[in-house]
């Protein structure tokens, strides 16, 4: 009983903090367009651009779980043998997909 | 109606302005927004104080009219003509204490309603195919062309930027498309306003550089006639671009923080900006000086 009014508490809690802090959009159509200096947009602003630290990003993640894990494995490897042998492996499998996946998108072409 | 104490509180911090410049006036509103009691806001809406100075020419009267209605309010406008900048401070401070106090505001130029009427293809108005096409809020959305860079297909936004925008020299209006921040497509609207040969003072044109790269502090130092104090300045505008004549945007970045004056011939404005980043490009502009800029613009326009 304790744990559900706790529960209740917190959640009407965030509630009204969320609705507090709630970002009033009262600005009118001038305010609303971006700031050119007066100048206006042809378009929406809304728009696709090449997030180009993503691939870098990618491969750093993938590097770096692999190591993450790994030195876990090595402290179990010699106890759990082959079991734990075949479970690094897909682990590996998996990541390296992701690795062949920025080798497509030629993040190792270094310029 | 008595002031509350946060209202006196706020009304001794500096002043945020937001200056429209006019033909002449460069250099004193520089050295003006520069005095302690004064902020330089970045943005109209980080402003409470429109200072407009000197005589717009009547075709920037919309763009002012945009830049007024995005002061947030309580907002005052102050047109600057004849005044000694003593004298402007003290109606800038007046005006700023009327504000705090909430006795002074200004309504809309404009109408308060979208540019164009919401307007969809689905049949609540919701947008296009997959993820375009529509015009949410009167505008049509972004699409794409070939990235200059790396052949990505990629969305061009285009946008007419200027005359009051704070990086760009008073009165310069471009018409810029961008793919993300690459620069790949640059036309010139409207050269700068003509400006007196002060506004090419050393001070003032390494403190305008010095604001772009976030250092305002340093800038302040700068056109008080001290060092700038920053580690390793030259560093922070990288080493190649804006190369004219020679010299490129860092050696003119030293040449002013020695107190030098610096002429460039005249660029062509298109060619040098064309395929730059967003920043580099605003570094570019900011390391030429008025003169320079104000030619080159004008030898576009004329062709």
């Amino acid at each position: 009983m304790q744990t559900v009014i706790v529960i209740l508490g917190w959640t009407a809690l965030a509630v009204l903090l969320a609705r507090a802090m709630q970002p009033v959009a009262d600005s009118t159509a001038p305010q609303a367009m971006p700031f050119l200096g007066g100048g206006t947009p042809d378009t929406h602003a809304w728009q696709r651009y090449h997030f180009r630290p993503y691939s870098m990003a990618l491969l750093f993640v993938a590097f770096e779980m692999e190591m993450m894990f790994m030195y876990p494995w090595a402290v179990v490897f010699v106890s759990e043998g082959i079991k734990a042998l075949a479970e690094m492996g897909m682990f590996l499998a998996i990541l390296s997909v992701g690795i062949l996946y920025g080798w497509r998108e030629g993040i190792f072409r270094w310029q | 109606m008595a002031m509350t104490r946060l209202a006196r509180w706020a009304a001794r911090s500096p002043a945020p302005v937001f200056a429209a410049i006019g033909p002449g006036r460069q250099a004193e509103t520089e050295r003006l927004l520069a005095r302690p009691g004064l902020r330089r806001a970045a943005t109209p809406r980080d402003a409470a104080i429109l200072l407009v100075a000197g005589d717009l020419p009547g075709d920037t009267a919309e763009a002012l009219s945009h830049v007024h209605d995005q002061l947030p309010h309580p907002r005052a406008t102050l047109r600057w003509q004849a005044d000694a900048p003593d004298a402007i401070a003290a109606r800038i401070e007046t005006a700023w204490r009327d504000i705090c106090a909430g006795e002074r505001d200004e309504d809309d130029h404009l109408p308060d309603e979208p540019p164009n009427a919401w307007k969809g293809i689905g049949p609540h108005g919701q947008g296009g195919k997959g993820m375009m096409g529509g015009t949410p809020y009167g505008r049509p959305m972004a699409m794409t062309g070939t990235d200059i860079r790396d052949g990505l297909r990629l969305d061009r936004y285009t946008a007419r930027f200027g005359p009051f925008l704070p990086m760009l020299p008073p009165g310069l209006v471009l018409q810029v498309t961008l793919q993300g921040d690459v620069i790949c497509d640059l036309d010139v609207q409207a050269p700068p306003l003509a400006q007196a040969a002060d506004a090419d003072a050393p001070d003032l044109c390494a403190a305008r550089m010095l604001r772009l790269l976030g250092l305002d502090r340093a800038a302040h130092r700068v056109m008080h006639g001290q060092s700038a104090r920053a580690l390793w300045l030259r560093g922070a505008v990288p080493k190649r671009i804006g190369r004219i004549d020679g010299t490129s945007a860092r050696d003119r970045l030293i040449a002013w923080l020695a107190g030098d004056t610096v002429s460039v011939a005249p660029p062509d404005l298109p060619a040098l900006l064309h395929g730059a980043e967003w920043a580099e490009a605003m570094l570019i502009l900011a390391s030429l000086p008025p003169s320079a800029l104000i030619r080159a613009a004008r030898g576009v326009e004329a062709a």
